[in-house]
């Protein structure tokens, strides 16, 4: 039987190839995102492992109260430089240096803009003198002697023609530029660069001043004498170390970073690119269903004669499933090499983080091979069945008839499935479930799902509308076209599924954009007094820009916004600070109750009614807020504010805040156009005041608005992309139902052009099924995506978004797009048709 | 013997009709070098409008290729085939097939219906295809005398197969074409549905005056035709007029079928 499958395999290439071709795109997307990540955490490995070999020992402050520890440090309990004393006399010490190594020095290039832009992060640091310890190794010139010393990474200073002798601008936390002399060209380690960061390396005193950490360490660099090993130099150290410190060995420390990187790494790219990676999988399992749906009922009559000639079910069953699983597992292999392909592309394309080759871990290839294959022989089992289910006497009988009833038991499960999948995606968005993300998806799949399996009910009504106009635009061509859409209902829902669930996403993440979007403007118009806001998309940045313009005539009411993370009862939340002096001329909040000025008096907060509802907070009650350096702070509500999409959760005055958080930094500085003062003069001025500080954006209200448009789009761009596979397969699966179908129908389209029907006509005939294929999908997945997207949208009503709104315009070019997909998908159906050889077809029985 | 007469000029049709569609050394041929088959062999044959035509022969005595030659369906390797005044070898594809569409009418062997079309569709279709309503006074001529009047609105899975082929027969009136090409029609049919059809086909040359050619192997069948052409081997061998069943059958067995 085996024999038999691969021969129709074989049989079968061209009617296989875009199948393997759906498979070999969703492989490479689950392939490639492996080898990205894993290249990029092998990157940082070696880095870590080279750089710190001197390394016996590290001490660090322990995390503190509301933040999580990270690549760049600083969200560790700082260490006093007192400390280095103490660990430098612990016995067994060979040595030990302070480290300060913080984000927030970014270099400014030859063409006046800051180097790396909003990329990778700018890390800056002190020299570390002894180079048994320092990660960094002298390339060429000097180490930094004088105040306005810059030594700075190899890989940064090749890449921007920095070189030792040069003056180089540097910002330090959102400053104004300071000019610093490069006396060297350092590697981090044996590499060039730390993954496409920058690190600019200064004088210890310098570091200290400019990474505001006077008489503070990020760690304490340890190296150990001879014949004392890392583990007990560690135990050692950590006995003479106060309660904030701890101390790892190199390697621990070099673990504990890996670990970290990896998981920032597996969050922010590889646990996204897994979640479209599966949609492209999803969708492409549909093309898989249809496409061996359609070689069972091709080889109806021969699967019924291998029964009656004694095969049994199992074996009909088998020979499917042979197939299914050798066209799985070439695809599957293929995919991995595509997938190695697209791996180095998108390193190329992100730069800096390649150091050559890619890591090509076996887990990868393993993965790979088995979710294609099994994708595969899963999506192919259903056809598979049916096949089993072929009556040997169907060998000697007529044709079968082309379409049966939707039984009534699909439907129940299709109903089933869907209603599942509403209850999930609703529990998980409007309740405060545990695993509300993988409720979420559930829905999502269970939406989909169901769909899917009652589209078929669908096709015929909608079919019969859409193909109305095309009848009476295309004459004959167009009758066909749309008699073939819908003669075999199941074939044209399962197509035009796959094509739904990528517009529905589409359409849900549009839905969610133009809400955020009008919430947005709304509270930008409603909330937001002030003329002027201005702020940076990196970090938060230090108060020289607000200092600047509270100097300048032009402007009045120059207010800061700070921000911290404190822990409420256990959880870690964000707070925001204001000087109440100016709250009421640059904010206009809607108080439910009390006043927004209580936060002038000391320990004071106002809060957001869903916040304070949903914690049970009330006015006048006393919460106890414990800031990042330990202190926890009784704060009295004085007030309850109707959260908008700018302003939500806890506000306290700046006086509150400030004795608790170690360094001043704002999130953003608005101000108004002084008395006398026109807008456009002001805003003159104050474009003119944010010209010292590179990294800010100084921008009017509308500006402002316009921008965070701007940002909507390019995150509505990026999901565009993501999507592009599935919807490719989609398209992919557009082209092979027709395919197929052409192949099936080459008797009728032979007869039809026989009778008179012109190539262009036969062309028409096929390009308008397709288009109609097409359009079916558009208005299935613009329906569910306007579902999920006003439930989604819906549901962050807390979070400020309060207004939904459905992008006309997105919706009516997504469906256009689609019947574009639609001729585009028909192109090598439409050539296939127009050949058919009319005497062959007409002829051979 | 003597019913044989030989091949050669004289199968011209005679004059008293005007000639539908000939050929003149009409030469097709398949494959190359070795495997080549000579399908038909410089025949030059004539067909007159208003009558019913036969072509008869053994198994791969050419008479199909011949049928799909004449009907712009093949082309000739050389030779030339004329439907009325026309040379179709000098029509590229567009025209071929604006020429079927016109002139020409098809009913063939295995009934080629349109399955998702109701019978009433399938008839007009040639109709609908070349973007012409149909002439309601025709078609309902062309409908009562298939009899297929209550059958209209089916779809052809749901009909017998005599009904299916009276269908296609239907279609090919409904377009009022110069000629109707027939391959086989009777080959699917039983006995009783064959003479249906046959009986409706001779109604349509004899009532309608339409031109009728007709391949077939069955003497019962071409004992409806006027006029009977024999092939071998690529070759016009013999011809009869006013054929009957047991003469067409006597002529076969001397072609050794």
């Amino acid at each position: 039987m085996i024999g038999i499958s691969l021969r129709s395999l074989l049989s079968h290439k061209l009617r296989l190839a875009l199948t393997t071709i759906a498979v070999i795109l969703g492989v490479s997307f689950v392939a490639g995102t492996f080898i990205l990540t894993d290249t990029i955490n092998a990157t940082f490995t070696s880095i870590f492992a080279t750089a710190n070999a001197g390394v016996a020992v590290t001490v660090h402050g322990h995390p503190i109260a509301g933040e999580t520890g990270g690549v760049g440090g600083g969200q560790n309990h700082p260490i006093p430089t007192s400390l280095l004393t103490t660990v430098r006399a612990v016995p067994g010490v060979k040595d030990a240096v302070g480290n300060i190594f913080r984000e927030g020095a970014t270099l400014i290039g030859h063409d006046g803009t800051p180097i790396g832009g909003n990329g990778p992060p700018t890390f800056g640091a002190n020299w570390i003198t002894n180079s048994g310890i320092s990660p960094y190794r002298l390339r060429s010139g000097s180490a930094p002697q004088q105040p306005n010393d810059v030594v700075v990474d190899a890989g940064t200073a090749a890449k921007n023609g920095l070189a030792v002798g040069q003056t180089l601008p540097i910002v330090f936390l959102g400053g104004v530029e300071e000019h610093f002399t490069i006396t060297g060209i350092a590697g981090y380690g044996t590499s060039d660069n730390l993954a496409g960061a920058t690190i600019a390396l200064f004088t210890e005193s310098t570091a200290e001043r400019v990474l505001e950490g006077q008489n503070k360490y990020d760690s304490i660099l340890v190296s150990a004498q001879s014949g004392v090993t890392d583990v007990v130099l560690r135990e050692s150290i950590a006995a003479a170390l106060p309660s904030y410190a701890e101390a790892e060995t190199g390697q621990q420390a070099a673990a504990a970073a890996e670990q970290s990187t990896e998981s920032t790494i597996s969050t922010f790219i590889g646990t996204p690119l897994l979640v479209f990676a599966f949609i492209s999988l999803f969708v492409g399992s549909f093309l898989i269903i249809n496409t061996f749906n359609i070689l069972v009922a091709q080889r109806t009559r021969e699967l019924a004669l291998l029964r009656a000639l004694g095969a049994t079910r199992a074996q009909v069953m088998a020979s499917v499933l042979v197939e299914a699983a050798v066209t799985g597992l070439v695809a599957s292999i293929l995919g991995f090499v595509v997938g190695i392909l697209i791996a180095r592309a998108l390193l190329s394309v992100f730069g800096s983080a390649s150091t050559g080759g890619v890591t090509l871990l076996p887990r990868t290839f393993i993965i790979a091979v088995l979710v294609g294959t099994i994708v595969t022989v899963i999506a192919a089992s259903l056809p598979a069945r049916r096949a089993t289910r072929i009556a040997p006497v169907a060998a000697l009988a007529e044709a079968l008839p082309e379409t049966q009833p939707l039984p009534r038991r699909r439907i129940v499960i299709g109903l089933v499935i869907f209603v599942l999948g509403c209850a999930a995606l609703l529990v998980g968005l409007f309740t405060s479930a545990g695993s509300k993300l993988q409720l979420i998806g559930a829905g999502f799949l269970g939406v989909f799902l169901g769909v899917a399996l009652l589209a078929p009910l669908l096709v015929v009504p909608i079919a019969i509308v859409l193909g109305w106009p095309v009848a009476h635009v295309r004459g004959a061509a167009g009758i066909l076209a749309g008699q073939n859409a819908r003669r075999n209902p199941r074939r044209t829902a399962l197509t035009a599924a796959a094509l739904m669930i990528g517009l529905a996403l589409v359409t849900c993440v549009a839905v969610l954009t133009d809400s955020v979007r009008v919430s947005t403007n709304d509270a930008i118009e409603g909330a937001f007094r002030a003329d002027f806001i201005v702020f940076t998309q990196g970090p938060d940045f230090n108060t020289q820009a607000a200092q600047a313009l509270q100097q300048d005539p032009s402007l009045a009411d120059v207010t800061e916004v700070r921000g911290t993370s404190v822990l409420i009862r256990g959880s870690s939340q964000g707070i925001a600070a204001i000087d109440p002096a100016n709250l009421g001329s640059v904010l206009s909040l809607t108080m439910v109750s009390g006043t927004a000025s209580a936060i002038a008096s000391a320990n004071t907060a106002i809060v957001d009614s869903t916040e304070a509802n949903a914690s049970g907070v009330h006015l006048g009650q006393l919460v106890t807020f414990t800031f990042p350096q330990g202190a926890s702070v009784p704060v009295r509500i004085g007030g309850i504010y109707t959260a908008n999409a700018l302003v939500s959760g806890y506000v306290v005055s700046l006086a509150t805040m400030e004795p608790n958080v170690p360094a001043a930094r704002d999130t953003i500085v608005l101000a108004n156009a002084a008395n006398g003062v026109s807008p456009s003069q002001a805003e003159v001025a104050l474009h003119h005041d944010v010209k010292a500080f590179p990294l800010l954006m100084a921008m009017s209200r509308s500006e402002y608005r316009t921008f965070v448009g701007a940002s909507l789009d390019s995150f509505l761009n990026l999901i565009y992309t993501l999507l592009a596979f599935a919807i490719i397969i989609a398209v992919l699966g557009i082209a092979n139902t027709l395919i197929l179908s052409v192949l099936e129908r080459t008797r009728e389209i032979g007869l039809l052009r026989a009778l008179g029907m012109t190539r262009s006509q036969t062309r028409s005939m096929v390009r308008w099924e397709s288009v109609i294929i097409s359009l079916l999908g558009a208005v299935l997945g613009l329906a569910v995506g306007l579902g999920l997207g006003v439930a989604v949208s819906g549901s962050l009503h807390d979070l400020g978004i309060t207004e939904i709104a459905i992008p006309g315009s997105n919706l009516i070019f997504y469906a256009i797009i689609a019947g574009v997909f639609g001729v585009v998908a028909a192109i090598f159906p439409t050539i296939r048709a127009s050949r058919v050889d009319i005497l062959r077809a007409i002829t051979t029985e | 013997m003597a019913a044989i007469t030989t091949a050669g000029p004289s199968t011209a049709a005679s004059e008293a009709f005007p000639i539908a569609a000939r050929t003149t050394d009409a030469v097709k041929e398949y494959g190359k070098g070795d495997a080549m088959v000579r399908a038909l062999d410089s025949i030059t044959v004539a067909f007159d409008k208003g009558r019913f035509s036969a072509i008869m022969g053994p198994s791969g005595s050419g008479k199909s290729t011949l049928l799909h030659c004449l009907a712009g369906l093949d082309r000739l390797t050389s030779g030339t085939v004329h439907i009325g005044e026309v040379e179709l070898g000098s029509l590229n594809d567009r025209q071929l097939t604006m020429l079927r569409r016109v002139r020409v009418g098809f009913i063939f062997q295995s009934f080629n219906l349109v399955p998702t079309l109701s019978a009433l569709d399938n008839i007009v279709l040639p109709l609908t295809i070349a973007g012409k309503k149909p002439d309601a006074a025709a078609l309902a001529e062309v409908v009562r005398i298939t009899g297929l009047g209550d059958r209209l609105k089916h779809h052809p899975n749901q009909l017998s197969g005599g009904q299916q082929q009276r269908v296609a027969a239907a279609r090919a009136l409904a377009s009022q074409p110069e000629i109707i090409f027939a391959d086989e029609p009777t080959g699917n049919l039983d006995s009783r549905a064959s003479t249906d059809l046959l009986d409706f086909l001779r109604h349509a040359v004899t009532e309608l005056g339409q031109t009728i050619i007709m391949v077939t192997h069955d003497p019962l069948a071409a004992a409806h035709a006027d006029r009977v052409v024999f092939l071998a081997d690529g070759r016009v061998v013999s011809e009869m007029q006013a054929p009957t069943a047991d003469s067409v059958l006597d002529v076969m067995r001397h072609l050794g079928d």
